[in-house]
């Protein structure tokens, strides 16, 4: 048994060192004084600076920021309202092919996303730019935000619904009152995925950018092609660190959310089961 | 004397500083069906898992089938399990999960398959071998874990609340089925259980449980007739328990009276416990009764009325009685000397069973003597 | 009371609508269209017919099967040994952190470390090997590619794995299996469902890297995701880029397919 875990840790310690090298070696290289990532020379901070110093580089920071938030919140709104639409439809086989689609969505490539978003803009003739973007991101969004908050209308106790109907409560108090404050998890949980699936996309936001606007991927891509520049490093330092402070946040919120919702897992009489291998 | 199949000496286990089990000793015999009582997390699962062998005592001894089983690894036991939610292998059908021991064992196809058959008539499921499990009721999944179970025959079979999920009506036949299947096989059974009904229904011997202690060790008979305190006697029944003192061997004093009993060997004027159990009393005219009582309340449980009152010292009465009675009225209680059982403060179960051992003895001699020299 | 419902999610299907059913069915009109836009069968029958295009995208299928078939061998242990450790949520957490670095990131960070000088030449010069170009290559696409895609193989394995209840790996034990047999009759069964959401969540889009291509293959390997975007966007023959979307889509829907759940009780 000991032996079984000493092993298990250490392939576990090799997978994650394996995850984070290239990582460490990003970060590491950005404090390189000599422009390249290979040879460190030297500690320094003037990627840094020359970072601070590039509007350009800024300006699509934020702009690809703008469309992270703007896309989740309106995903979250859709896709919540969509995935009630789902739970609510009658017939079980609706519903079932409406999930069906709603992962086919999920798993369809962003190749297909990009290059079929691009026939539609120029199409109907809107021009590519911030508008394209932020739209075909709400558009990847949504599947996920109705991914997270299905499980979540399934575990509701739906005799809440009958008891707040019972209890006077009007449709749309009963959605305000009872519905959205139950699945809020799940809610949260699909706005969080979808602002993260929004900073990390490349492949849809290369297809509908257009030229006088980009996003931070886009860039990078165009820089990266170019060859090295230790900007980027540095740029993917912060991002990183930004990216962890995030998920740490959600992950303890997520983690209270639980810890409140079933203070029974700390029940002293729930330990035998608790503690079983 | 009998083989013992397991037998725990000292056994503890605690996990960090607290305790789950401790100083467990017993031993189970060959063939009997015993049931460890207790409500939920009084560490009777605990117990179940050493000897299953999914966890291991923090100290002691556990000695299974004449060898000291610390080091046995869980399959290795001739000990099997039916789990409380059953665990069925939900991508298997029911041949393949009563199969699956057999399968491990290296034994020809078509002796597994007659196995298969056995186990499944004995828990009446002939023909259910291609059935998937997932498509069963809980009570037919509940037969095809025991069928699953004692297919190894095992030593031991262990079953931890295998029961508690079915309704009211199905429990009870199970209970008869386990007693039937046990005394069938012959194996030993350890049931594990918090419903009081079911383990006097079915055991040879009943251990009940408290805070990881083993409170009291007896027949069914014995736990019902002399709990060693108010929390047996609480647990294993509804009781009357009021205070009350030993005037001396054979009379005791309570609600404000003195009456005749069967224990003794306590201190004069000793505080104890005492209790009669509701169906022991019955229900007479004011003056023709031992103790006068107001009703309170009767409901109608069907069988029988349940009827609560007071007496003049305050203490509450609860009678089952077939004769019904009205609220307000004044009415008597009679009972007979053995009805009444009494209780030390704080007694060990040696302390208790050597008393009444000499106690009882003297006015129950017939039967109950022979059963405690035996 | 039901109209309201309908009324709430309405924004969801009509956005369903336009950018989802739209799109798809404008691209399936672009692949009958020619470059001047009239109508032609011409692109079809010349993905069908070219050597290069058929060759293209059985190339991107193999690349794509190995690439899963090594997240899967990687991942699958990972996450089995995950789910057995204290902490597994928080070490789950750790390991797919990763996930939410921009890709490109990740990739620009391997132009560094495979490049000529960089970490893994430099670890081969101690060993006394010299310099190779590993930059460029198909095996630097692989080893790449793999490497961004086993957080997502290793999430639905670690819910599938961790989703397997306790008194089942007991009872197994109970009944006489030990570990091996255990996890060959017990647990690697009922973890399927998480290999055929991982195969899902790796293969399909391991079809369609066209960014890791440029970056890190130099062009040496051809996906159907390379060529898509190129015809779409470098010689702008929409036709053949539609064409080959669609080829795609049908792809994405056998993938599905094949792994989807088998409705068999109530696992999957």
């Amino acid at each position: 048994m000991k032996k079984n875990t000493k092993r298990s840790s250490v392939y576990l310690a090799v997978v994650f060192i394996l995850l984070y090298l290239p990582i460490l070696y990003l970060f590491f290289y950005s404090f390189n004084k000599a422009g390249t990532m290979n040879q460190f020379q030297g500690f320094t901070f003037k990627h840094y600076s020359a970072l601070q110093k590039d509007t350009r580089l800024l300006i699509i920071a934020l702009d690809t920021l703008r469309v992270a938030l703007l896309s989740s919140l309106a995903a979250t709104v859709i896709g919540t309202l969509g995935a009630i639409g789902i739970y609510f439809s009658r017939a079980k086989r609706t519903q079932r092919i409406l999930i069906n689609l709603n992962t086919i969505l999920l798993v369809s490539p962003d190749v297909i996303i990009g290059a079929s978003f691009l026939l539609l803009f120029t199409l109907i003739g809107f021009r590519l730019g911030f508008y394209s973007v932020l739209v075909s991101h709400i558009a990847f969004s949504i599947p996920i935000v109705v991914l997270m908050v299905l499980p979540k209308l399934e575990e509701m106790n739906e005799h809440m619904i009958t008891a707040g109907r019972d209890l006077g409560a009007n449709q749309w108090q009963v959605l305000k009152e009872i519905i959205l404050p139950d699945i809020r998890p799940g809610v949260f949980a699909g706005f969080f995925m979808a602002f993260t699936y929004s900073i990390d996309d490349f492949a849809v936001s290369f297809f509908v950018t257009g030229n006088g606007f980009a996003t931070l991927a886009v860039e990078i891509y165009s820089r990266a092609r170019q060859g090295v520049s230790l900007e980027i490093n540095a740029l993917s330092t912060l991002l990183f660190l930004v990216t962890i402070g995030l998920v740490l946040i959600y992950y303890f919120i997520q983690k209270k959310q639980r810890s409140k919702k079933q203070p029974l897992s700390l029940d002293p009489t729930n330990h035998e089961k608790a503690v079983r291998p | 004397m009998e083989k013992n199949i397991v037998s725990f000496t000292h056994v503890e286990k605690k996990y960090e500083e607290e305790y789950v089990l401790k100083d467990i000793t017993f031993e189970l015999k060959k063939g009997k069906f015993y049931t460890l009582l207790g409500p939920s997390g009084c560490g009777k699962s605990t117990i179940l898992n050493i000897i299953a062998g999914f966890t291991q005592p923090s100290s002691g001894v556990v000695v299974l089938n004449g060898d000291n089983a610390i080091n046995t690894p869980a399959e290795k036991r001739k000990v099997n399990t039916v789990f409380q939610d059953y665990a069925l292998f939900p991508h298997m059908n029911v041949f393949d999960n009563v199969a699956f021991g057999l399968k491990l064992k290296r034994i020809s196809k078509q002796q597994i398959r007659e196995k298969v058959k056995t186990a499944l008539q004995l828990v009446r499921l002939n023909g259910f071998e291609n059935k998937e499990t997932t498509e069963m009721s809980g009570g037919q999944k509940q037969r095809v874990a025991i069928a699953r179970a004692i297919v190894n025959e095992p030593d031991v079979l262990l079953l931890d609340e295998p029961l508690s999920a079915l309704d009211l009506k199905l429990r009870t036949e199970m209970q008869y089925e386990l007693r039937a299947l046990q005394r069938r096989l012959g194996i030993t059974f350890l049931f594990v259980t918090h419903d009081q009904e079911e383990a006097l229904a079915m055991s040879d011997e009943i251990m009940v449980m408290k805070n990881g202690e083993i409170v009291q060790t007896g027949t069914p008979m014995d736990i019902y007739d002399e709990p060693i305190n108010r929390y047996v006697a609480d647990f294993i029944g509804e009781s009357n328990i009021v205070k009350g003192r030993m005037l001396s061997d054979y009379l005791v004093s309570f609600a404000g009276k003195r009456f005749v009993c069967v224990d003794g060997g306590m201190n004069t004027n000793e505080k104890v416990d005492v209790v009669i159990r509701p169906e022991d009393l019955t229900v007479t005219d004011a003056d023709a009764g031992q103790i006068q009582i107001t009703v309170e309340t009767q409901l109608f449980r069907g069988v029988h009325y349940e009827i609560v009152g007071l007496d003049q010292s305050g203490n509450e009465w609860l009678i089952h009685s077939t004769k019904k009675t009205e609220s307000g009225k004044i009415v008597g209680l009679t009972f007979q000397p053995e009805d009444i059982h009494i209780m030390r403060l704080s007694e060990t179960e040696e302390d208790f069973d050597e008393r009444i051992e000499q106690y009882t003895t003297s006015v129950n001699a017939d039967e109950k003597g022979a059963d405690f020299h035996g | 009371m039901d109209k309201q419902r309908k009324l709430l999610s309405a924004p969801y299907y009509l956005w369903m609508g336009l950018f989802v059913v739209v799109p798809v069915l404008l691209m399936l009109f672009q692949s009958f269209r020619d470059m001047d836009g009239s109508f032609t069968f011409l692109n079809l029958k010349g993905y069908f017919t070219s050597p290069v295009y058929l060759y293209m995208t059985g190339q991107s299928f193999l690349y794509a099967f190995l690439i899963t078939a090594m997240t899967l061998f990687i991942s699958y242990p990972a996450a089995y040994f995950l789910t057995k450790t204290k902490h597994k949520q928080l070490w789950l957490l750790v390991l797919i952190l990763p996930t939410w670095i921009n890709i490109l990131l990740k990739a620009y960070a391997f132009i560094g470390i495979l490049s000529q000088s960089g970490l893994v030449n430099q670890l081969l010069g101690v060993m006394g090997v010299g310099p190779q170009p590993l930059l460029f290559t198909r095996s630097s696409f692989l080893i790449v590619a793999t490497y961004i895609e086993i957080p997502f193989m290793l999430l639905p394995l670690f819910n599938a794995l961790d989703g397997i209840e306790g008194s089942l790996i007991l009872a197994s034990r109970d009944l006489g299996a030990n570990e091996w047999q255990t996890f060959r009759s017990v647990v690697y069964p009922l973890s399927l469902s998480g290999v055929r959401s991982g195969i899902q969540a790796v293969f399909i889009p391991s079809l369609s890297l066209f960014m890791l291509t440029r970056l890190i293959a130099g062009n040496r390997v051809m996906t159907l995701g390379t060529a898509i975007e190129q015809h779409f966007l470098v010689t702008k023959n929409w036709g053949m880029g539609s064409v080959m979307g669609i080829v795609l889509i049908v792809i994405v829907f056998v993938v599905m397919g094949l792994t989807r759940k088998h409705q068999r009780g109530g696992i999957g």
